[in-house]
């Protein structure tokens, strides 16, 4: 790896700005969420900072079963946010579908939506869970760079 | 002449502005963590989050004038910076200076704010303009006070260039507290002008998702940050040099710490008038600058007036 690539991955590791969907949530995941940003928890600990605008975010925590109303609505999202990126799954809802899936109005988990890197299983993650799946989440990110890196190493 | 360019682009230019830039800014946030009985960020966070934007994928929305959608993040980032090299840091003459830069300064000063609502307005889409209506409408309150509150200590000086004011309050003793009122009027409105809490209307992210920066992404986002950062230590140098002129000796590095201390304490207190207070709204603010900030401001006029024509004469 070049060291300017190291430096920018070491940045991106640094400070992932987070920001928050509600896809269809009963809203008992979203208050866990605004509780793991409130300074109890401090996550500007590891560099997050709660972003208004997906234009300016890097991890999309998003929570509840994708409804069908707003499956097109977080797909936008989603595709508003810039390259690299990532999507945490919050909830059982937002895992599999949770106790509302299979309801009429309902198209299940995060995943048959957008791409998910991580699931925070809960009813409803704690914020603990949410905090410490993201610092998870940025170690998965490291672990594969460095594959990919030793990978590219023995293939020369 | 290569001496004035390594002034200009290395110290105390460009990257010294950048430099101290990113240190206020994590000065800023740690002050207001620890406020908040937390720990806050690391160091190293500013540099992390402008290497990080930097790297970002760069978005253009298909509606925004491309042009201008980029460069207005460069003319803020360089208004900025010429604004600074105006500014006296820890000597009395600044790095390039003339007869009446003062109001070159805040006029200099003025510009990023302007490109903030521009580049709201040429983003389209409706936050970003809603956000770049409230960016004029703080400026039209705010603007006026800080500018008479920064010009009532030249009063006294007669003059409005930086290195006669500071060599008038410098002969002068301790004639400087006399400006104590119009120091705390342009600290409120320094505030004001770099979009902070109580009077960050602009960017109110649970009202109108992040203001006329909704549609910026990566390095252009990036370079406005910068910009902004910047802004408040050229306007923390500007209040320093206009309201607290002392420290001026012969010691290099002497002049330098006090300068730097001056820097901080605006910084904290810009800090902390950040953690203490919430969001006004529009009318509130608008009231506030020009029922409560403007009298006061003419007032402090009023009080150099009167002792210039009695005491000084
Ligand atoms: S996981 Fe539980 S708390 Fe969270 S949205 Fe689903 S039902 Fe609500």
């Amino acid at each position: 790896m070049k060291i300017i690539d190291k430096v920018i991955n070491w940045a991106r590791l640094k400070s992932p700005w987070v920001i928050h969907f509600n896809a269809g949530a009963c809203n008992g995941c979203d208050i866990e969420v605004v509780a793991a940003l409130t300074p109890t928890y401090d996550i500007e600990r590891f560099g997050s900072i709660l972003r208004g605008t997906p234009r300016h975010a890097d991890v999309l925590l998003c929570s509840g079963p994708v409804t069908r109303q707003l499956k097109d609505r977080l797909v936008r999202i989603y595709e508003q946010m810039p390259e690299p990126k990532f999507v945490i799954a919050i909830g059982a809802c937002a895992c599999s579908g949770g106790a509302i899936d299979g309801c009429y109005s309902v198209v299940s988990g995060v995943d048959q939506a957008v791409p998910v890197s991580m699931y925070i299983p809960g009813c409803p993650a704690s914020p603990d869970a949410i905090i410490d799946g993201v610092v998870k989440l940025l170690k998965s990110y490291e672990d594969s760079l460095k594959q990919a890196d030793e990978k590219n190493e023995n293939g020369k | 002449m290569i001496l004035l360019l390594l002034k200009i682009l290395v110290f105390p230019g460009i990257l010294f502005l950048v430099v101290l830039s990113m240190i206020g800014e994590y000065f800023d946030r740690k002050v207001y963590a620890k406020m908040q009985n937390r720990m806050g960020p690391p160091w190293f966070q500013p540099v992390a989050d402008f290497i990080k934007l930097l790297a970002k994928e760069l978005i253009i929305p298909k509606n925004a004038d491309r042009k201008i959608f980029k460069a207005l993040p460069l003319v803020a980032c360089s208004s900025v910076i010429i604004a600074y090299l105006y500014i006296p840091l820890w000597r009395k003459e600044s790095i390039m200076s003339f007869n009446g830069d003062i109001i070159f300064v805040l006029y200099m000063l003025t510009i990023p704010t302007l490109t903030y609502s521009l580049a709201g307005w040429y983003s389209r889409s409706q936050y970003a303009l809603i956000g770049s209506m409230r960016v004029l409408t703080q400026l039209f309150s705010y603007e006026v006070p800080l500018f008479m509150a920064v010009l009532a200590p030249t009063i006294l000086a007669s003059s409005w260039s930086f290195t006669e004011v500071i060599n008038f309050y410098n002969a002068g003793g301790s004639l400087w507290l006399v400006n104590f009122i119009a120091f705390a009027v342009a600290i409120v409105t320094l505030q004001g002008k770099l979009e902070k809490v109580p009077f960050d209307i602009p960017e109110a992210e649970t009202e109108i998702v992040a203001g006329s920066f909704t549609e910026y992404t990566g390095p252009l986002f990036a370079y406005f940050r910068l910009a902004m950062n910047m802004q408040t230590i050229a306007g923390a140098s500007l209040v320093a040099a206009v309201f607290l002129p002392f420290g001026y000796g012969s010691f290099f590095i002497f002049n330098f710490i006090i300068y730097i201390i001056k820097v901080t304490f605006i910084i904290f207190l810009l800090a902390v008038i950040r953690t203490i207070f919430a969001r006004l709204r529009t009318d509130q603010m608008l009231s506030f600058c020009w029922k409560y900030l403007a009298p006061i401001a003419l007032v402090q006029i009023l009080i150099n007036v009167i002792i210039k024509a009695a005491v000084l004469k």
